[in-house]
C-alpha cells in the first residue's frame, strides 16, 4: 500500500515538473533559446523562479503529515503528501502572452531530451525510495518523495536550459544546413540586397521602402518583424527560394549582442544599408546607447566599397557614422535641416513645410544634388514616418526612381501592422493603434497625434515601454509628462510597473482621478467600451509587451 | 540594379522557322558581342522542331550541326511563363536521378527571326514571364511581322508606300481571274507578289507579264494565307536604316544600301563596284544620296517606327528613287539580321556597345511598363462565392 501511494505521488510531482518545463519552454522561446536572457527574465520576479503556490502547500502537507505520523504504518502522510502534490503542482493561471508558441522542431527536441531528464530524476527518485530508504518510516519516505519532487518542480528551468545544452551539437548541425540552404539560394537568386537597422523605425521603414521600389522593381520585404539570423534564413529558405523574379530583398536587421547583424549580413551581404536612429531601445541587453551605435555601425562595415549607405542626419550617432566616410557613395536625410541652408556634405534629402493633421501628413522633399522639389501626401501618421519615408525616398532614387515616381507611390502607402494606424470604429470612435512599437521617439510621436484628436476624450491605454535598462524609469516618466500635454483620460496596464508614468503624469499636473490603473488589457478594452461616447479617441501604446506578464 | 554582380542576359535563337539558320549565326554573333566581365551569357537554342535547350557548347557555332543538341552540357531548358521563375526551369521533368533547376534570367535577347519569334509570340511568353528583353513588343512585332498591316499601319500615319492590293489565299483559290482583273486594274506590271509575314526572300515573287504573275501567286500561296501584291516603282534602290530607343528618345543610323537585288531594282553591279563608300560586295555604307534626303530618310525611319509602336531596335527598309527625291517605306524588320551591327558601328558604336545599349533599353521599357498596375484587389470574388454562383450567372442572362 505504501508502495502503491509512492508511485502515485512521484508520478504526480513527474506530470508536474513536465507540465512547468512545456510552459517554461514558451518563454525559453521567446528568449530565443538564450539561457543569460532566459534567467535573467526568470530573475526579474520572484514568482517566476520560486512560484509561491508549491512551496506553502508542500510546507503545510509536510507538518500536517509530521503531526499526524504517529502510528505507523499509516498511510496518512501520504494521502495528504498526494493532496498537496496534486494542489501544488496544479497549473497556475496564464497571463496574457503575446507571442504564441510555435512547436519547431528544435523546441520538440529540448522537450524531448527534457522528458528523458526528468523521467531518469523520477526514477532516481524511485529506486532511492525503495532500495535505500525501505525500512524507514513512511513520513521519512513520503517527505523524501515529496521534497525531491518540489525541487525538480522548482529547478525545472534548469533541467530545460540542460537539456539545450546537450541538444546543442544537433541544433549545430542543423542550423548550418540551413544557413548553407539560404546562402545557395541567395546564390542563385542574386537579388540585391537592402539592409535596414536601426534601434526603431526599422519595420516601418522596410515596409515604406518595399512599398515605394515596387513601383518599378519586384522586391521582398523580410515579413513582420523577422529580423534575427534565423528569421532572416527562413524568409530565404521559405519565400525567396521560390520566387526568382525578387530583384530586392529588404532585410530587416535587429540586434541583440554585438555581433548579430555583422553575422546576418555575413550571409546576406548586403549592398545597401539603411541606418535610422541609435535609441535607448533594448538598452538593457546592450549595456549603453554606444554598444548599441557599434553593434548598427557593423551594417555599414559589412558593405562592399561600391555599396551605398543612407544615414538619418538628424540623429546624431548616425550623423557620426555618415561622416566616417564609408562607403564612398553615402546619402544623408534630413527633417530638421532647412534645405535653403544645407551644410557643406549635409544631408541630400530634406523634408520641410511638414504639416500633420489627423488625416496624415505633407511635406515637401527637396533633392539638395538636382535642386528638385516635390510635395508627398501620405495618410500615414507620426513625425518619425517623415524620417522613415526619407530614408526609403534615398534608396528609391539612387535606384534610378524619380523623385516624382516616389512621390506617386508614397501617396499610396500602407501603414506597417499595428503601426501608428487610425482607425474609426462604427460606434465612432476613432482608434489610433500603435501596438508594435515601444520606443520614446515613436511614443512622444504618437501622443502628439493623439493630441491632434479634438472635440472628445482623449484616452492613453499603455503599459509603458519596458527594455529600456536603466533608463526605463526616466523615460517612463518622460513618457508620463509628455501624455500629460495631450490626453484627457488614462488606463494604466499593470500596477508596478507603470509606477514612473503615473508620477510623470501627476508631476506634470494631470489629475490623478482621471488615471486608471488595471491589471489586464482585457479590463481597459472593457472601461473604454463602456465610456468612450462617439467623438472620443483611443491610443493604444506598445500594448502588450511580449513577455512581462506573468 | 546597382549590385555589382553580373547581369544574366539569356540570348534565345534558332526557332522553329524558315529562318532558323540565319538566326543560329545572328545569337552567336550577339552572344560573342557581350562584354564577359560585367555579363553573363545564357544560350538558350530553340531547334527547328521547337524544343529548347540550354548549356555551354551552344556558344559555338562551330557545334551546330544535327548532334548538337545530344552534346554533353546541353540540357533541356523551358521559359517558364510563371513570374516567380523569371527564367529557364533547366530539366523541367527531372527523373529519379536527375534534379531540376532555375536559372534566374535579369533580360533576355531574342535574336529569333521570322515565324514564331520575330512575331510577337516569343515576347508575348516574356511578357507573361515579366522578364526585360530586347526589341519591339508584342503588337509593333506582330503588326511588322505582316507586311499588310504595317502597310496599313503606315498609310494611317501618312507615312508613303507603295501601291499595293491584298487578298486572302482562300480568295484567290476561288476565282483568280477576278484577283487577276483587280490587280491589273490598281497596279502596273512590272509587279512584286508577296506573302504576307514570311521574312527574308522566301516565297517572294516579280512578275513582268501576267503569266509570271499567276505563277508568282501559286508559289506565295504556298507560303501564307495572305498575299500582297506591290507595283515595282521603276529607278529605285533599296535603302535600309536601323533605329534605336524608347518613345521619344529614338535615333537613326547611318543609310546603307544593299545591293544583291540588283536583279530586281535594275542596278548596275558594275557601278556599285566602283563606289568608294562600298564596304563589301553587297553592301554601300553610307548610301550614296544627297544630305537632304538622307535626313528625309532618316526622319521617316523614325516615324515608321513610332507608328508601329516600336522600342528597342528594328531595321526600317525604304524603296528611294534618288533622282526624284521620292521614297517608300517597304517594311520594317524588328529583329535585323545582325541586328544591324555593322551600321552601329558607323555610328561609333562597336557590337558591345550596341548589345548594352539594347539590354539598357530593355530595362528601361520594363521599368516603365512596371508603373502600370496589374494587380487590384477587388471584393468580386468574395461576393460572388457569398451570393452563389447564380447571381454571377444571372447578370449573363440578361444580355443573352
Amino acid at each position: 500500500m505504501i508502495s502503491f501511494v509512492l508511485v502515485i505521488l512521484i508520478l504526480i510531482w513527474f506530470a508536474g515538473v513536465l507540465f512547468r518545463i512545456y510552459r517554461q519552454a514558451h518563454f525559453y522561446q521567446i528568449e530565443e533559446y538564450q539561457s543569460s536572457r532566459y534567467i535573467r527574465w526568470l530573475f526579474e520576479k520572484r514568482n517566476r523562479w520560486l512560484p509561491a503556490r508549491p512551496v506553502v502547500v508542500w510546507f503545510v502537507g509536510t507538518s500536517f503529515s509530521v503531526m499526524l505520523a504517529e502510528a505507523p504504518g499509516s498511510i496518512f502522510p501520504g494521502v495528504i503528501g498526494i493532496i498537496a502534490a496534486i494542489v501544488a503542482v496544479w497549473p497556475a493561471k496564464r497571463g496574457e502572452v503575446k507571442k504564441p508558441f510555435r512547436r519547431t522542431q528544435r523546441v520538440s527536441r529540448i522537450l524531448g531530451t527534457a522528458f528523458v531528464f526528468t523521467s531518469i530524476l523520477a526514477l532516481l527518485v524511485g529506486l532511492v525510495n525503495f532500495l535505500l530508504l525501505n525500512d524507514q518510516m513512511p513520513a521519512l519516505r513520503f517527505g523524501f518523495a515529496g521534497a525531491a519532487g518540489l525541487l525538480s518542480f522548482i529547478l525545472a528551468p534548469l533541467i530545460l536550459i540542460l537539456s539545450n545544452i546537450v541538444m546543442q551539437p544537433v541544433e549545430a548541425v542543423s542550423r548550418r544546413r540551413f544557413l548553407n540552404n539560404a546562402r545557395r539560394v541567395l546564390h542563385d537568386v542574386q537579388p540585391t540586397v537592402i539592409g535596414i537597422t536601426g534601434s526603431y523605425g526599422k519595420t516601418s521603414t522596410k515596409v515604406y521602402l518595399a512599398q515605394i521600389l515596387s513601383g518599378r522593381y519586384r522586391t521582398l520585404p523580410t515579413p513582420k518583424s523577422y529580423n534575427t539570423l534565423m528569421g532572416v534564413s527562413m524568409v530565404i529558405n521559405d519565400t525567396l527560394a521560390y520566387d526568382y523574379s525578387i530583384e530586392y530583398f529588404i532585410v530587416e536587421m535587429g540586434a541583440y549582442i554585438p555581433g548579430e547583424i555583422a553575422e546576418i549580413c555575413d550571409l546576406t551581404h548586403p549592398h545597401i544599408a539603411v541606418i535610422i536612429d541609435v535609441g535607448p531601445q533594448h538598452l538593457e541587453r546592450f549595456g549603453s546607447i554606444e554598444q548599441t551605435a557599434i553593434a548598427k555601425y557593423e551594417l555599414i562595415q559589412a558593405l562592399p566599397p561600391n555599396g551605398v549607405g543612407v544615414f538619418n542626419w538628424d540623429s546624431p550617432h548616425v550623423r557620426e557614422m555618415y561622416e566616417r566616410g564609408y562607403p564612398q557613395t553615402r546619402i544623408a536625410v534630413s527633417r530638421q535641416v532647412s534645405p535653403d541652408d544645407v551644410p557643406e556634405d549635409g544631408p541630400r534629402f530634406i523634408a520641410s513645410d511638414i504639416q500633420q493633421t489627423l488625416d496624415g501628413l505633407t511635406f515637401t522633399v527637396t533633392d539638395t544634388a538636382t535642386r528638385e522639389t516635390e510635395l508627398f501626401i501620405t495618410t500615414l501618421l507620426g513625425e518619425h514616418t517623415v524620417t522613415n519615408i526619407l530614408l526609403a525616398t534615398a534608396v528609391a532614387i539612387h535606384e534610378k526612381m524619380s523623385l516624382q515616381e516616389v512621390a506617386r507611390m508614397v501617396r499610396l502607402l500602407q501603414p506597417a501592422e499595428s503601426r501608428l494606424v487610425r482607425q474609426v470604429t462604427a460606434q465612432g470612435i476613432t482608434i489610433i493603434n500603435d501596438a508594435y512599437s515601444a520606443n520614446p521617439v515613436g511614443a512622444a510621436n504618437a501622443l502628439r497625434v493623439l493630441g491632434l484628436h479634438r472635440g472628445g476624450k482623449r484616452l492613453l491605454i499603455t503599459p509603458g515601454i519596458v527594455e529600456l535598462g536603466d533608463l526605463m524609469e526616466a523615460e517612463n516618466r518622460k513618457l508620463g509628462e509628455v501624455a500629460a500635454q495631450h490626453v484627457t483620460d488614462v488606463i494604466l496596464v499593470g500596477q508596478e510597473q507603470t509606477q514612473p508614468i503615473q508620477s510623470g503624469l501627476v508631476n506634470a499636473g494631470f489629475p490623478k482621478e482621471r488615471i486608471i490603473v488595471v491589471d489586464l488589457l482585457a479590463e481597459s478594452i472593457t472601461w473604454y467600451q463602456q465610456h468612450l461616447k462617439p467623438g472620443d479617441a483611443v491610443l493604444f501604446l506598445n500594448d502588450l509587451p511580449d513577455t512581462y506578464h506573468q | 540594379m546597382s549590385s555589382n554582380r553580373k547581369t544574366v542576359v539569356g540570348v534565345i535563337f534558332g526557332g522553329r522557322s524558315v529562318e532558323h539558320d540565319v538566326s543560329v549565326v545572328t545569337g552567336n554573333q550577339v552572344m560573342r558581342a557581350f562584354d564577359t566581365d560585367r555579363y553573363e551569357v545564357v544560350p538558350i537554342y530553340i531547334d527547328r522542331n521547337g524544343k529548347w535547350f540550354t548549356g555551354k557548347p551552344l556558344m559555338e557555332l562551330k557545334n551546330f550541326n544535327d548532334e548538337v543538341t545530344g552534346l554533353p552540357g546541353v540540357e533541356d531548358a523551358i521559359l517558364s511563363p510563371s513570374i516567380n521563375h523569371h527564367g529557364l526551369i533547366i530539366n523541367p521533368i527531372a527523373g529519379r536521378f536527375s534534379k531540376s533547376a532555375i536559372k534566374r534570367l535579369d533580360v533576355v535577347f531574342p535574336a529569333v527571326h521570322g515565324t514564331h519569334g520575330e512575331d510577337g509570340t516569343l515576347q508575348g511568353l516574356l511578357e507573361l514571364a515579366d522578364i526585360p528583353y530586347v526589341g519591339c513588343g508584342v503588337m509593333a512585332s506582330a503588326i511588322a511581322n505582316d507586311k499588310i498591316m504595317t502597310k496599313a499601319v503606315l498609310q494611317q500615319s501618312g507615312i508613303p508606300v507603295v501601291d499595293s492590293v491584298h487578298f486572302s489565299r482562300i480568295a484567290w483559290r476561288d476565282d483568280p481571274d477576278a484577283i487577276i482583273k483587280q490587280l491589273e486594274a490598281s497596279l502596273t506590271y512590272p509587279m512584286f507578289i508577296k506573302p504576307a509575314t514570311t521574312g527574308s526572300s522566301i516565297g517572294i515573287g516579280y512578275a513582268p507579264d501576267e503569266t509570271l504573275l499567276r505563277a508568282s501567286i501559286d508559289i506565295a500561296t504556298h507560303f501564307d494565307r495572305n498575299i500582297l501584291v506591290e507595283g515595282a516603282v521603276a529607278d529605285s534602290v533599296e535603302i535600309n536604316c536601323a533605329v534605336m530607343g524608347n518613345d521619344d528618345d529614338i535615333r537613326a543610323s547611318v543609310l546603307e544600301q544593299p545591293v544583291s537585288w540588283q536583279d530586281f531594282l535594275t542596278y548596275e553591279e558594275k557601278y556599285l563596284r566602283g563606289n568608294e563608300g562600298m564596304k563589301s560586295a553587297d553592301r554601300i555604307i553610307p548610301a550614296p544620296l544627297t544630305d537632304e534626303l538622307t535626313e528625309q530618310i532618316r526622319q521617316t525611319a523614325i516615324d515608321s517606327f513610332k507608328a508601329i509602336d516600336g522600342r528597342g531596335t528594328a531595321r526600317v527598309d525604304l524603296l528611294v528613287k534618288p533622282d526624284e527625291n521620292v521614297f517608300y517605306v517597304n517594311e520594317i524588320n524588328t529583329m535585323p539580321g545582325s541586328l544591324a551591327f555593322y551600321l552601329w558601328q558607323e555610328e561609333g558604336l562597336s557590337s558591345a556597345e550596341t548589345v548594352e545599349q539594347l539590354v539598357q533599353l530593355a530595362q528601361d521599357a520594363h521599368a516603365i511598363k512596371r508603373q502600370s498596375t496589374y494587380n487590384y484587389q477587388t471584393n468580386l470574388i468574395a461576393q460572388t462565392a457569398a451570393r452563389g454562383l447564380k447571381g454571377a450567372k444571372g447578370r449573363k442572362s440578361v444580355t443573352n
